[in-house]
């Protein structure tokens, strides 16, 4: 019995405590609505659409001075909406659930919101909201906008928090907007200087965020082409040091071994680990910051040595591969060698497998190619010979070639000879394994836009690229480019600009508006500086800026040493602004002040000034409540009336008389009295 | 506000007053003075926060980490506002209160704010009588804070207590001022309206003759004392360097009435404390001289303010040996 009485009792409370008005339930339905815009396009139509009706429900209800629907129905669309969650997600754990639960949770709690407390459990879920919406995506915009939700949730907060008729609505922002002014630079210092883990504590269900199309592991005619109308940006590129010259900016992909007479395929067993290479020319150090893309190669300046990528190593075919296929952007820094001489020897099964041709495909071809292999019986002077042939014939490089049909290389060759360089690469594979010389497409982008703002090259899908590698005995493999053979008045003149006549808008604006390229590379500098410098901040950065701090021998310790002096920094800061704001600057005569100090000083012992105490008057009740400093007072503050208010003659010895009247006041200290 | 009586808050409040004394006020507010602690709104903030920066690391989501630390800094600025609210306050508060039981009774506390900041939110809390208030900068404010008492008598409060959860509410601030407030607790005036029964038959034929010979014979000048209406001051007496004396009349305050314990005989001594409680505001309100005698004390006839309070607080303090023994009943 004695249970049961407090809780009736706070039932009856609950039921007598005033309702909530609809402008507070506004605000948190805005900050929730807010919130789910930036997390609108990963989370289920449904969970949106339930979030919407009993938020419109709970808003109705109040707008017509109601109160939250009853238990009973609010539990059934509760469990039913857990329900479909689980029959969608199968799990509550791992990110994309998780967050679905979270907007689920904050929907339904809006539902039932009754009083202040429930309204401040919506501002928390909002919070929450923000930050699973940042760990699924990077970009600033992202950023920008959540940090907008967190200030009108902020806002919200100080006004459920305040009383009837404590600060409106635009007080409320203007505050709030103060408030996260001065906590910037505590999470600046907290952000900085807080220790990162080196890997992750666990891992949840990774999903792949946003892959976007790019090169595939195969190569059929007419692949290249596509990509080659994209405007999106494949991965950026920052030399650490010397930069190769321009035409050597071949960046490889996947290497496709097997050719079925009309389509390349990489061939699996290729990707195992290539024995390390013996010797090699110039080395360049670089940091590919890649785009997702649902593959496991990383592209690599021609021909990657290694990489800084745990997990990554150098497959059988000189490519950079990672264990797992990419969930997200990825940072390498890697070293290439060019060029990469003193191969190992091309093993049996390596030879038979990139000098197969399929029986009986693309006869011409083959007859072609032993001619050529009669006439020339050297390797390097039969390549020669082809290379010759592609630029002296007419052979036109565009981006419409004809369609093709089964035997496409020898409808290439001979008919159409039109094409783009997947057509030309594949071609130059097919002669060469018929003259017996190995051969392979490499797949990859050549080239790219150099960015003069921040030193980096961007390398877009538009500059995809298919090339080949020749077997030469005692030179290794050698990369031969037919493409690059084509005689330039051949060549698409819209592809010779480098560009485009049916590219995007933007292509178009870019080739068309020298300013508005201009404007492109600067805002893309800027895309590649945040990415370098504040989504991939991490351990090593903060080491790098402890360095720059003069700090010796950074670690976690020191970081943690840092972050306590940067805090320290921010709270004197923050007292600084605090005491400026109390202590208003006015403008007082020397005598005002120096009657002020004392004043301040027997305030500073329990004995305040009333603002409208006159000084002799304050002199009486110091000397009541104190006597022990009645003598010293009584007569500074005589001395303070004489020298305010006193006569001609008595003013005109002011100067001596305010000095001797300051050296007094600053030598006046009163103590404290004890158990007064 | 029960959470203030648990017992670290009770502890706390008397280290407290150990360790400040008594406060002579007016005072200022300052730092040493001022505790602070989160609420349950701000553990929960400081939870929600914590999971957050827990979860930005483990994705290595520097953004996500960046949002969590700018909450965090949020709290922190939260914090120092909530304890900047009450920083530097002017207080000041009356020391005495008089008034009825059962009805309210009210404390004079001046709030003033000489900072160029805005205070928000203020509780000022006396026992059970709070009232909140926002202070623009430069402002000053007095409120009444209405004490209830439901029994006659003389109370103390020892202290009074400012708190203030603004902005945020995830932090409450708070000081206590260890200035005492006594209240004198007049009995609740209730009885019989009719004047003191000696003098009832008397005053009912002087009430008649009143009514027709109309409103007030003049009936010579007394000497005059504070609190006594300025409406009846002799002005002409004193322009002529005279004694400042005031106008006598027959009708409305003829000779002094004794208010009287032993003319209530019978009576239990709360309600015949009670009586004269009555009759002692009536007469103030009709301008009438009384005087009042209790057992073993008497106050002189007179009228005024002055005489009121100190008649009101003689039965608010009034304590015999026969008084002791009634059990005072709770309301």
């Amino acid at each position: 019995m004695s249970g049961a009485r407090p809780r009736t009792l706070a039932r009856r409370a609950a039921a007598a405590a005033p309702r909530l008005p609809l402008e507070r339930l506004a605000w948190a339905a805005a900050c929730l609505a807010l919130a789910l815009v930036a997390l609108a396009a990963t989370l289920p139509g449904w969970i949106l659409i339930t979030i919407a009706a009993a938020a419109a429900i709970r808003l109705g209800a109040a707008a017509r001075g109601g109160d939250a629907p009853p238990a009973a129905p609010r539990a059934i669309v509760a469990v039913f909406a857990i329900g479909a969650l689980l029959v969608q997600f199968h799990t509550v754990n791992g990110l994309a659930a998780g967050t679905a639960l979270l907007a689920l949770t904050g929907g339904l709690k809006l539902l039932e919101t009754r009083t202040r407390r429930d309204l401040y459990v919506i501002i928390l879920i909002v919070y929450f909201l923000c930050l699973a919406a940042l760990l699924a995506g990077e970009s600033f915009w992202l950023l920008a906008y959540l940090l907008g939700v967190c200030w009108l949730t902020t806002a919200a907060a100080l006004h459920l928090a305040a009383l009837p008729g404590g600060p409106a609505a635009r007080a409320s922002l203007r505050y709030a907007a103060r408030a996260i002014g001065y906590a910037a630079p505590i999470a600046l210092a907290l952000w900085l200087f807080f220790p990162r883990f080196a890997g992750p504590l666990w891992r949840l269900g990774g999903e792949a965020r946003g892959a976007s199309s790019g090169l595939g592991d195969t190569l059929s005619p007419g692949d290249i082409d596509d990509l080659a109308m994209s405007d999106d940006i494949a991965f950026r590129v920052r030399f650490l040091g010397a930069a190769p010259p321009r035409r050597d900016l071949y960046w490889r992909g996947p290497v496709l071994d097997d050719f079925d007479g009309r389509t390349w395929r990489r061939d699996d067993r290729s990707a195992m680990a290539a024995p390390p290479a013996l010797a090699g020319g110039a080395t360049y150090r670089y940091r590919v910051s890649l785009e997702p893309y649902p593959h496991r190669w990383i592209y690599a300046l021609d021909w990657p040595l290694k990489s800084t990528l745990a997990g990554a190593f150098l497959s059988g075919d000189d490519v950079l591969m990672r264990r797992l296929p990419m969930t997200g952007p990825v940072d390498v820094v890697a070293s290439s060698r060019m060029p990469l001489l003193a191969q190992p020897i091309l093993g049996a099964g390596a030879r038979r497998r990139d000098s197969a041709l399929p029986a009986g495909s693309n006869p011409r071809t083959r007859n072609l190619a032993e001619a050529l292999r009669r006439a020339h019986p050297a390797d390097l002077s039969l390549i020669e010979a082809v290379l010759a042939m592609f630029h002296r014939e007419a052979f036109f490089y565009t981006l419409t070639p004809p369609p093709l049909g089964r035997n496409s290389i020898d409808e290439f060759l001979f008919d159409t000879k039109r094409g783009f360089c997947g057509h030309y690469a594949s071609a130059f594979a097919v002669l060469m394994r018929a003259a017996g010389i190995p051969a392979r497409v490499v797949t990859g982008y050549l080239d790219g836009t150099f960015n003069p703002y921040a030193d980096y090259w961007i390398v877009r899908q538009s500059d995809a690229h298919a090339w080949d590698e020749v077997w030469i005995d005692g030179r290794g493999w050698l990369r031969v480019d037919p493409t690059a053979a084509i005689a330039p008045q051949r060549i698409d003149p819209g592809l010779r600009e480098g560009s485009l006549a049916g590219g995007s808008l933007a292509l178009a604006l870019r080739r068309d508006a020298p300013w508005f390229a201009d404007l492109t590379l600067r805002i893309d500098a800027l895309r590649l500086l945040w990415r370098e410098r504040v989504l991939r901040y991490d351990r090593g950065a903060q080491f790098a800026l402890l360095a720059r701090l003069r700090i010796g021998a950074p670690d976690s310790q020191k970081l943690l040493f840092a972050l306590a002096a940067a805090m320290a920094l921010c709270f004197a800061w923050l007292s600084w602004q605090l005491r400026r704001a109390l202590a208003p600057r006015r403008r007082r005569d020397a005598l005002t002040r120096n009657f002020e100090i004392l004043a301040a000083k027997l305030a500073a012992v329990g004995l305040v000034r009333r603002p409208p105490e006159g000084a002799e008057a304050y002199a009486e009740r110091v000397a009541a409540a104190r006597p022990d400093l009645a003598a010293t007072v009584t007569r500074l503050c005589r001395q303070y009336s004489a020298l305010r208010y006193g006569r001609e003659r008595e003013r005109a010895a002011a100067a001596r008389g305010l000095a001797g009247f300051r050296e007094a006041v600053r030598a006046f200290r009163p103590k404290k009295s004890r158990g007064s | 506000m029960s959470r203030y009586r648990h017992w670290p808050i009770a502890a706390l409040r008397s280290w407290s007053a150990r360790r400040h004394g008594r406060d002579l006020l007016p005072l200022i507010v300052d730092r040493r003075r001022i505790y602070i602690l989160p609420s349950g709104a701000g553990l929960a903030f400081a939870a929600l926060v914590a999971v957050m920066s827990i979860a930005a690391l483990n994705y290595a989501s520097n953004l996500g980490l960046a949002f969590a630390f700018l909450l965090a800094g949020i709290g922190l600025v939260g914090m120092h506002h909530c304890h900047r609210n009450l920083l530097g306050l002017h207080v000041d508060a009356d020391a005495e209160a008089d008034g009825f039981a059962g009805a309210p009774l009210y404390r004079r506390c001046t709030l003033a704010n000489e900072s160029a900041l805005d205070r928000h939110d203020i509780e000022i809390r006396c026992a059970a009588a709070g009232a909140t208030i926002s202070l623009p900068a430069g402002a000053a404010r007095a409120l009444q804070l209405p004490l209830t008492e439901s029994r006659r008598g003389i109370r103390h409060y020892r202290h009074f207590e400012l708190r203030t959860r603004f902005p945020f509410g995830w932090f409450r601030a708070w000081t206590y001022v260890q200035a005492p407030l006594t209240a004198y607790v007049a009995p609740r005036p209730v009885g019989s309206r009719r004047p003191p029964a000696a003098a009832a038959a008397r005053s009912m034929a002087e009430a008649a003759n009143r009514d027709l010979a109309g409103d007030a014979d003049f009936a010579g000048l007394r000497p005059y004392a504070p609190g006594m209406a300025l409406k009846h001051m002799a002005w002409k007496v004193l322009a002529r360097g005279g004694e400042a004396a005031v106008q006598s009349y027959a009708g409305a305050a003829g000779e002094p009435q004794w208010l009287d314990w032993d003319c209530l005989g019978g009576l239990p001594a709360e309600e015949r404390l009670s009586q004269l409680c009555l009759w002692v505001v009536d007469s103030d309100a009709q301008r009438r001289p009384y005087g009042l005698r209790l057992p073993g004390r008497e106050i002189a006839p007179a009228a005024g303010a002055l005489h009121r309070r100190a008649c009101l607080r003689a039965l608010a303090a009034f304590e015999d040996g026969a008084e002791r023994g009634i059990s005072r009943r709770p309301s």
